[in-house]
Order: C-alpha cells, then sequence, then structure tokens
C-alpha cells in the first residue's frame, strides 16, 4: 500500500460519524479526509475533495443520500460510493445500487465490514453487506429496473419537448451526462423514439395535461 | 333446535317492538308531542261542527216542513172553502131533507177533481159515504170504525170535526193514481144542516220526501265536512312527519359527516404518531445505540487481542452482541410502525417490501409489478395506499385460502391505482355489506379511500377477490421543477 484510500464520511449522526472515523482510522491505509453532516454539504464538495469512497447515510436532511449519489457520479464519476444505513430493506439496496452506489454496508455489522466493504469497492467491485444476506439479495433482473430520481426529472424534461441541450442548461450538468440519462431512460423503458417518452409519461400520470402544472 | 332459534328470535323481535312502543325514544316523543294534540283538537273541532251544523239543519228543515205544510192545509181549506161557496146557492135555500137539492151538490163535488190525486169526499154523520169519485168503490156503504194501516180513526175522526165545524186531520190513505199508501192530510167541513162531513185531502209525501233528502243533503255536508278535515290533519300530518324526517336525515347526515371527519383525524393522528416514534427510533434512538456499539467495539480493539481469557472482555464482547440484538429491535419495531421505505423511496417499493415479506411469511405465490416511476404520490395517497395493501393482504393471509396473490400498482391519467387479487373462496357477502364485525378491516379500506376522495371496488366470488383502490390525479404529485429536483428528489 503506498497511497493511503482517501474516505469522506458523510452521516447527520456525530456520533455515528465519529465512531466510523475513529474505527477507520485505526487502520493505516486509510486516510479519513473529512465528515460531512449533510448531502449538499458532500455534493457541492466532492469535485474538490475528491475522495476514493465517500461513507453515505441515507436519511439526511436537505439532500438524501441516494440523490446525492446520483449527483456526486454525475460529476465525479470515478468516485465510488458506499451506502452505509440502518435500512435492511432490499428496495433500499435495489434502489441504491440503481442510483450509482458501488456498495451497501448496514451500520450494525461487525466494524471489520467497513473496512472489508471500502476495499471491496476499490477493487471496483460491488459489496453488499453479509449481516442480513439473506434479505439483501441484489436486484433481480427479471423486474423491471425503476428510474432513479435523476432519470425521472429527465424524463420529465424531455417529455416536455426539451432537447439535450436545454434539459443540460436547465440540471446544469453535461449533455454527455444527459445523453447517458436518456439511453439509460430508454432501456428502462424499452422505449426508442422521444414521442413514445412524452406518452408514456402521459399514460402514467407523470405528466399531467398539457404541462400546464409546470 | 332451528324452530327453537326461530321462535327466540321472534321472540326478541317482539320484545323489541313491544319496548319501542312502551318506551319511543327522543324523536318519537317529539313526534306525537307535536302531533297528539293535534289530532285531538281535530277531532274535537270535527265533533263540534258535525253536531252544530246538524242541530242547525234540523232546525231548518223542521220550519221548512211546518211551512210547507201549513201552506197545503192553508190550500186546502181555500178549496174546500171554495167548493161551499160554490154549491152554497143551492144548500143554502135547501130544506134538511131536499133530497134533490142533496143530489145536486153531491154531483158538483164529485166532479170536483183536481191535479192526479185531488178529489172531494163527502160522508154523512152515520159514516157512510156519498162521494167518492176517484174510489168508487166507497159510495154508498157505512164505514164508521175505517182505520188506517197505523190504526189511526179516519171516517170518525171526520164525522167528529165535522161536528165540531171544521178541522184538519191527518192519516194513511191509498193514492187513486197508484195505489200504494201515502201519509195524506184532510181538512174537513161540516154541513149541519145536511148532517154531511165533506173534505178534500192532499198527499204530503212529497213533503215528507223533500225533507228527507234535506235531511240526507244535510248528512251529506258534515260528512264531507269530515272528510275535508281529515284531509286536511291528514295533510298536516304528513307535514310535521315529513319536516321531521327531512330534519332528522339532515342531522343523521351532519352526525355522518363529523363521524367521517373524526375517523380521519383518527386515522391522521394515528398515522402522524407512528411516523413520528418510527423516525425517532430510527434516526434517534438506534444512531445512538449504533454510536455506543462503535465506541465499545474501538475499546475492545485497544484491549489485547491475545488475553481471551479475561473476564472483561468477554463481558464486553457479550455487551457488544446485546447491543446489536438491541439495534435491531429497534429497528424491527420502527419499521412495524411505519416502513422507511414508504416514506424514503415511495409507494412502489414500500408494497413491493410488503408482498415480498408476505409472501416469505406464507409461502404463497406472490406477484408484483409496478411502473418504473417512484414516489409520485402525495403523503396521504401513499399511507393509505399502504395500509390498504397491509389490510388486503393481512384478510388474504388469515381468511382467503388463496395459493396465488398478485399485487400491482400504477399510475394512469386519472390517476394512481393498487389492485390487489387472490384466487381464494372470496369475501362471504354479509361480510362485504359491511354490517358484520368481519367487515372493520373493509370498511377502514372504504373510510381511508373515501378521505382521499378515491373509490374502492371489491368483487369477489367463490374463485377470488379482487380489491381496487384508486385515489384520483390530485393526490399525484405534479411534475417537479428542474430547480427543485434535487430537494425534492431527497426525501
Amino acid at each position: 500500500m503506498n497511497t493511503p484510500i482517501k474516505v469522506v464520511i458523510v452521516d447527520d449522526h456525530p456520533m455515528v460519524a465519529e465512531g466510523i472515523q475513529a474505527i477507520l482510522e485505526s487502520y493505516d491505509d486509510i486516510e479519513v479526509l473529512c465528515t460531512l453532516k449533510t448531502g449538499r454539504e458532500i455534493v457541492d464538495q466532492a469535485h474538490t475533495l475528491l475522495a476514493d469512497v465517500i461513507l453515505m447515510d441515507l436519511n439526511m436532511p436537505e439532500i438524501g443520500g441516494l440523490t446525492a449519489t446520483e449527483l456526486i457520479l454525475e460529476r465525479c464519476p470515478d468516485t465510488r460510493i458506499l451506502i452505509l444505513t440502518m435500512h435492511d430493506s432490499p428496495e433500499y439496496i435495489s434502489s441504491a445500487l440503481s442510483h450509482g452506489a458501488m456498495g451497501y454496508v448496514l451500520k450494525d455489522v461487525p466494524t471489520d465490514e467497513i473496512k472489508t466493504a471500502i476495499d471491496t469497492v476499490m477493487r471496483g467491485e460491488r459489496y453488499l453487506c453479509t449481516g442480513a444476506k439473506g434479505s439483501l439479495a441484489p436486484p433481480d433482473g427479471a423486474s423491471r429496473e425503476q428510474l432513479t430520481g435523476r432519470e425521472q426529472t429527465v424524463l420529465l424534461q424531455l417529455a416536455q419537448g426539451k432537447s439535450n441541450k436545454e434539459v443540460a442548461l436547465a440540471l446544469d450538468i453535461s449533455v454527455r451526462t444527459v445523453e447517458t440519462h436518456r439511453k439509460n431512460i430508454k432501456r428502462k423503458l424499452g422505449i426508442s423514439s422521444t414521442a413514445g417518452l412524452t406518452r408514456y409519461a402521459m399514460e402514467h400520470g407523470v405528466l399531467q395535461g398539457t404541462g400546464a402544472r409546470l | 333446535m332451528h324452530f327453537a332459534f326461530q321462535r327466540y328470535i321472534s321472540y326478541r323481535f317482539e320484545m323489541l317492538w313491544l319496548r319501542s312502543i312502551m318506551r319511543p325514544s327522543y324523536a318519537q316523543k317529539l313526534f306525537l308531542l307535536a302531533t297528539l294534540p293535534l289530532v285531538v283538537a281535530v277531532m274535537a273541532i270535527a265533533v263540534l261542527v258535525g253536531h252544530q251544523s246538524r242541530a242547525f239543519a234540523d232546525r231548518e228543515i223542521q220550519a221548512l216542513e211546518q211551512q210547507m205544510l201549513e201552506a197545503k192545509k192553508e190550500e186546502l181549506r181555500n178549496y174546500v172553502t171554495q167548493a161551499r161557496n160554490g154549491f152554497y146557492f143551492i144548500y143554502g135555500v135547501a130544506a134538511p131533507d131536499d133530497e134533490f137539492a142533496k143530489q145536486k151538490v153531491a154531483q158538483i163535488l164529485a166532479a170536483m177533481i183536481y191535479g192526479s190525486d185531488g178529489f172531494f169526499f163527502v160522508y154523512d154523520y152515520n159514516g157512510t159515504n156519498l162521494v167518492s169519485p176517484r174510489q168508487t168503490e166507497y159510495i154508498g156503504r157505512n164505514w164508521t170504525g175505517l182505520t188506517d194501516s197505523q190504526g189511526t180513526p179516519v171516517v170518525d175522526r171526520f164525522i167528529d170535526l165535522a161536528r165540531e165545524g171544521a178541522g184538519f186531520h191527518e192519516f194513511m190513505w191509498e193514492k187513486p193514481s197508484t195505489g200504494k199508501e201515502a201519509q195524506m192530510v184532510a181538512y174537513v167541513l161540516g154541513l149541519q144542516d145536511w148532517q154531511w162531513a165533506i173534505g178534500t185531502g192532499v198527499f204530503i209525501d212529497d213533503v215528507r220526501a223533500s225533507v228527507a233528502a234535506a235531511r240526507a243533503d244535510v248528512e251529506a255536508r258534515v260528512k264531507q265536512t269530515f272528510y275535508y278535515i281529515g284531509v286536511i290533519t291528514f295533510a298536516a300530518l304528513m307535514l310535521v312527519f315529513i319536516s321531521g324526517m327531512a330534519l332528522n336525515i339532515r342531522e343523521r347526515r351532519l352526525a355522518d359527516a363529523k363521524l367521517k371527519q373524526l375517523t380521519q383525524r383518527v386515522f391522521d393522528a394515528q398515522e402522524e404518531e407512528r411516523g413520528r416514534v418510527a423516525r425517532e427510533l430510527h434516526d434517534g434512538i438506534s444512531q445512538i445505540l449504533v454510536g455506543v456499539r462503535y465506541a465499545l467495539d474501538i475499546a475492545r480493539r485497544r484491549l489485547p487481542q491475545s488475553d481471551k481469557e479475561q473476564p472483561g472482555i468477554e463481558m464486553l464482547d457479550r455487551g457488544i452482541e446485546h447491543l446489536s440484538g438491541a439495534i435491531q429491535e429497534v429497528r424491527r419495531i420502527s419499521r412495524d410502525l411505519r416502513p422507511g421505505v414508504l416514506d424514503d423511496l415511495g409507494l412502489g417499493p414500500a408494497v413491493k417490501s410488503l408482498t415480498e415479506d408476505f409472501s416469505a411469511r406464507t409461502g404463497l405465490e406472490t406477484s408484483f409489478s409496478t411502473v418504473v416511476f417512484r414516489n409520485r404520490l402525495d403523503q396521504d395517497a401513499k399511507i393509505a395506499l399502504y395500509r390498504i395493501a397491509q389490510e388486503a393482504l393481512t384478510n388474504i393471509e388469515r381468511h382467503a385460502q388463496a395459493s396465488k396473490v398478485s399485487v400491482d400498482l400504477r399510475g394512469h391519467r386519472t390517476g394512481a391505482t393498487l389492485r390487489i387479487w387472490d384466487n381464494g373462496a372470496g369475501i362471504p357477502s354479509a361480510v362485504t355489506s359491511s354490517s358484520g364485525k368481519g367487515g372493520l378491516g373493509l370498511r377502514n379500506m372504504q373510510e381511508r379511500i373515501d378521505q382521499l376522495d378515491g373509490t374502492l371496488t371489491i368483487s369477489s366470488n367463490r374463485s377470488g377477490t379482487l380489491i381496487e383502490a384508486k385515489v384520483p390525479l390530485t393526490h399525484l404529485l405534479p411534475p417537479e421543477d428542474a430547480s427543485e429536483t434535487t430537494k425534492k428528489a431527497a426525501e
């Protein structure tokens, strides 16, 4: 190990954040850059901190962990995000993975496992915690993947007839990112045309009327 | 056994009926209070009016009868006087035994017939008929002691009146025109020189008939008055009854609305409290417990790893273990109170989780399908539909004996619909009618969906049950603005 793994801890509970920091600092190959309290803080600072791994809580004020994950990855796609939470429902795991998280660890697993998880995602592999493997099965390919919050937003923008460029401008992201989202949306919905997207949004009550509510 | 039960039931009904008669409810009392005096007053008025109008009419009719009789009598007297004046030139100069003059007068009187039944008669004081032009069989025979069908002496009375001078007599007599007996009044005048009783009579059955008609008329009028009073009373009673009913219905509707509001408040309060406690447990206690655990873990790590025998370390390990148990317990309680998935990820994942738990618990073949959109429903709709799904699955587990269950949740142009289907035994109709105890869950569903202005459709037969809960478009969140996306999506 030449350079230590740079880790940022995002959790609004000081006791938990401090505890994790203390645990991680006991390893030589991990360097805790800082602990942040909200999703907003990490979204704003992610591109300057340039962390290798972000340990992210799910329930946080302002911006939740899932949205923060998506927003960070739009700018820093190389960051590995590890969700660290108390929620053990499989739905959270599939949501976390579909929003781009690399791993999912429950806060009450034996503390060694947090280190194992960090090492695993650093190798570029997914990590789902062992503590509750039974219930924490990865999402099965058969069931249709849900849109992420960001994808849903992009879909709405596209359904209103906006171009990739306009969407990128409105959401303050690159055109390439919009294109990626668009591709993912079309794949998830199994729809190939933009008109089809609009119709789908209308039929499912997502886009109401002719946009008069906007 | 069955029969005895039926008898018991009918006995119960009788008792209930009796009790409702003996001890009227407040509303019934009010109704009685309003209507009883009315009915009594109307009845009194009716009797009084009937009595008065009858008495008045009686007096009128009697006066009329009297008047008509007087007129008839006056007429008779005139006829007889006129007749006497007509033959007075003979009688006045004739001797008492002038047979020729007598015959002349008899001829004149016999010729004086009038109307259909009018004629003059003459009897001598011995009772022998001398003139009877319409009933000639009477002539020449002695009629002393003749009485009418009622036993009233006729000819004897004529003779008495004649001896006294003149007078009226009423009796029954056969009508010459029809041969039927009728009431007659006669005026008799005595010719004392010849010892003759001459007279004429008219039948007064027409007077009697018109009096009877007048009486019948009065009776009919009284009856009609009674009828009118009855109709008016009935109308008034109906008015009281209907307005009472209307008032009652309105009150009940208000009470229902209030009850509904109360139900909603109870639901709201319960949900709010559950949500608050769940969040408190999840975000507060369990985070603190985790923090404590981390602290203990670190402490444990700093102790020498090798010395496992040391009792302090063993105690610490046990403590950490128990703490983990406590954390899991808190998490379970929190999730039972209100699944975080519902608030954080939306209804779709929450219902999915619910069905997966259900499937794992019951082993039934359970499928869940939904659309790819997330978290599009407002808080009330989310909670209501989640609780409906929960209730429906509980019912299936307890009662349906199903082998397949499917849950479907999707948004569409008019709102969002949750469908829960099972292939079980169906819901007995007694339960769906919402009266039974078993219908409580269904009623809760109905009430929850009512609060959202949605619709709940339950279609059930022997091969399965489909529960369909629909919420209108107003409960779907409007599309997010790009600027607020970041904030909203976090929730």
